[in-house]
């Protein structure tokens, strides 16, 4: 069984060269994402112009490309520090980076060669119904593509939580629930970057299983067109991926907050009864908040849509008073504690994912989503737990993994991280004013009167690109210098 | 409606990054012992935030927000890519107006917006599915509608209109 000092006192997880590079593909695939983001968002402010196809070829590949690397970053982020504490198979790590990089080629490919702008989301039926922009076979490359990538995170988690399981005796032993269901004493209770791992491994999996159903489902309609699914079953199914893939990103990532923020601050990060506790109603409410995408589906029983809208406000209690709460009594705890890039991203991914979650609750309300839903209040919310969330924590991970002993953020490093916070927040503020403003989001041609909001938060666009630019650059560099 | 969402939006978010930077702030100092234990204001915090959510949930969905009047006119409405059909270019001002919606293809999303741009309401237009949403028009004038749910390589140009007027 491994106690908590472990966490602090091992330096090197296991496989870092696979995990170095892991994250050098996602820092890459991140910035060429932005770049194609950049230029979406200069085409809505008549800044530049795109054909509409292209257009939602790109949007389709931006959010498709930015939802993947997300979850490959946060997947990584796991399986790194799972490693500290379990003895994990090199191998499933190689085949799962293999799958995703074979799920890549069929999705470019679908995308820029097809000509599929279906969006990432793949909204049944809309791949068979392209109106001439492309054909069923590249909305099928690109769902084959996305099968790719599913197989190979349910590899990983699969290794994870068996090897998780046989170490600390069993799913509830690694979810802490002797600590959170009253009878165990938390300095026995497992890591909080083990719980983390459980659960969010836990609803990962079940979130592809359901998302490969549907994928299958999906592409037989597209060979077959006879075979035809329910619109809205097929949405549910969809939406319960969908969220639960992202979410799982964050959940993943803020591992590396767990077990990195304590070095800095001198305080191993407990796992106490209010952590244990978050982290099982996390796993239920992951699962069970997916229907605040389908409140305007009148179809769906009024249940459902009330646990959506009511589970959406209560998920943020586990994450404003447990993670964000925790964090920051560490850091007003800690003694003269000394800022590197590192913690600077790690600790604005937390402020960053807790900001996100006020709009997105407000926006989980039946009564303000049916005037904002699918206005850019969305992309404003999910933008701002994403740019400033997990995308945070991600580069945060990197810069913690090619960190030098007693730097501190001070000069041209501070003013990218800086830069990075400014133009992140503007951009994502720019997103909730138009939203606010009744902007539609998913439009490839922007009325006159709304591109002036689209001009402001392309400025602001490209200052987050140049920082990405010089993350990469210094993690290149050093990864270079060994 | 929406400016509201967005001006609680930003203190919230306003909030929160203040307590952020004042900690990471307090972080570089020497420690200092806390006032009040933490563990009773996580307590608070945590009962505070489930007490508001209980009256939020309460106000919010009584009465359920997508209640149908039994007496409201009828319009359908159908979508397709890429155009937005409706059986009826006038709609009755200052009573309720159930708007059903149809799809031939994929699913669209109906949305009307005011003569000044403003969303009012919106449904889904779904496949094997007739959504109904109600609505009371206040002011006369020419109202847009809008597509609001990703439907191909021309989702932005579904467009259409439709005029409220007294009958
Ligand atoms: C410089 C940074 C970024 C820029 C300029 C950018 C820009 C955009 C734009 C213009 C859209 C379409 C908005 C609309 O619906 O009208 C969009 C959508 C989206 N973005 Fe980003 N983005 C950036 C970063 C990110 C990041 C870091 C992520 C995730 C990790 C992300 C994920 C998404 C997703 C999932 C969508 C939805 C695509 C869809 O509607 O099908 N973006 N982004
Ligand atoms: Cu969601
Ligand atoms: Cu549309």
């Amino acid at each position: 069984m491994t106690t908590m000092t472990d966490v602090t006192t091992v330096e090197h997880g296991p496989q870092t060269g696979a995990v170095k590079l892991t994250m050098l593909i996602a820092g890459a695939v991140f910035l060429l994402m932005m770049i194609f983001g950049l230029a979406m968002r200069a085409a809505q402010g008549a800044l530049v112009e795109i054909e509409p196809g292209l257009f939602y070829q790109l949007m389709t590949v931006h959010g498709a490309g930015m939802v993947g690397t997300a979850g490959l970053s946060g997947a990584t982020i796991l399986w790194y520090f799972t490693g500290r504490h379990v003895p994990l198979i090199a191998g499933v790590f190689h085949a799962f980076l293999a799958l995703f990089l074979l799920g890549v080629v069929l999705i470019l490919g679908a995308i820029f060669l097809g000509g599929y702008a279906g969006a990432w989301t793949f909204l049944y039926p809309l791949p068979a119904f392209s109106a001439g922009q492309w054909e069923a076979g590249a909305a099928v490359t690109f769902l084959l593509g996305y099968t790719s990538i599913g197989v190979g995170f349910l590899l990983l988690h699969l290794e994870v939580m068996r090897k998780l399981i046989a170490a600390y005796g069993g799913i509830g032993g690694a979810m802490a629930w002797p600590v959170a269901f009253g009878r165990g004493d938390p300095k026995d209770a497992p890591p909080p970057g083990v719980v983390a791992a459980m659960a969010s491994s836990i609803f990962n999996t079940i979130g592809i299983v359901i998302g490969a159903a549907v994928l299958v489902a999906s592409i037989v309609n597209l060979a077959f067109p006879g075979f035809a699914v329910d619109a809205l079953l097929a949405k549910n199914m969809i939406f319960f991926f969908g969220h639960v893939f992202i979410n799982a990103a964050i959940y993943m990532a803020v591992i590396a907050v767990y077990e990195i923020v304590p070095d800095y601050t001198g305080k191993p990060w407990k796992c106490s009864r209010a952590f244990a506790l978050s982290w099982t109603v996390v796993l239920f409410f992951v699962m069970a908040v997916y229907p605040h995408h389908l409140l305007q589906d009148v179809a769906m029983p009024g249940w459902a849509l009330a646990m959506g809208q009511i589970v959406s406000y209560f998920s943020g209690i586990p994450l404003i008073a447990v993670t964000a709460f925790s964090l920051l009594v560490y850091l007003r705890g800690a003694n003269g504690m000394r800022w590197d890039l590192a913690t600077g991203l790690l600790v604005l991914g937390v402020a960053g994912w807790t900001a996100g979650s006020a709009p997105a609750i407000l926006d989980g309300m039946i009564v303000v989503n049916k005037v904002m839903h699918n206005t850019q209040w969305v992309p404003g919310h999910f933008h701002t737990y994403l740019i400033l969330g997990e995308v945070a924590m991600a580069f945060g991970f990197m810069a913690w993994l090619t960190r030098r002993e007693g730097e501190t953020l001070r000069g041209p490093v501070a003013t990218v991280f800086w830069a990075y916070v400014l133009g992140g927040a503007g951009f994502v503020l720019m997103f909730l004013v138009s939203g606010a403003l009744s902007v539609p989001r998913r439009w490839a041609v922007h009325l006159p009167e709304w591109h002036l909001q689209a001009q402001i938060a392309t400025a602001f666009a490209a200052l987050v690109v140049l920082a990405v630019t010089a993350f990469v650059l210094r993690y290149v560099a050093r990864l270079g210098r060994g | 409606m929406q400016l509201i969402v967005l001006a609680i939006s930003l203190v919230a978010m306003a909030l929160i990054a203040f307590t952020f930077l004042s900690a990471a702030r307090a972080a570089t100092l020497p420690a200092v012992v806390p006032r009040t234990d933490p563990e009773a204001r996580r307590r608070r915090v945590i009962l505070g935030l489930a007490a508001l959510g209980v009256i939020v949930t309460l106000l919010s969905l009584r009465p359920w927000p997508h209640t149908i009047p039994g007496t409201a006119a009828v319009v359908n409405v159908s979508g397709g890519q890429f155009y937005w059909e409706i059986d009826t270019d006038t709609v009755p001002l200052g009573e309720p107006v159930a708007f059903h919606a149809h799809t031939v293809d994929v699913t669209h999303g109906f949305g009307v917006m005011d003569p000044a741009g403003t969303i009012l309401f919106q449904t889904q237009a779904m496949p094997g599915y007739v959504n109904q949403v109600s609505h009371t028009f206040e002011t006369p004038g020419t109202y847009r509608v809008v597509c609001l749910e990703y439907c191909g390589i021309a989702h932005h140009d579904m467009l259409n209109e439709f005029t409220v007027a007294a009958r």
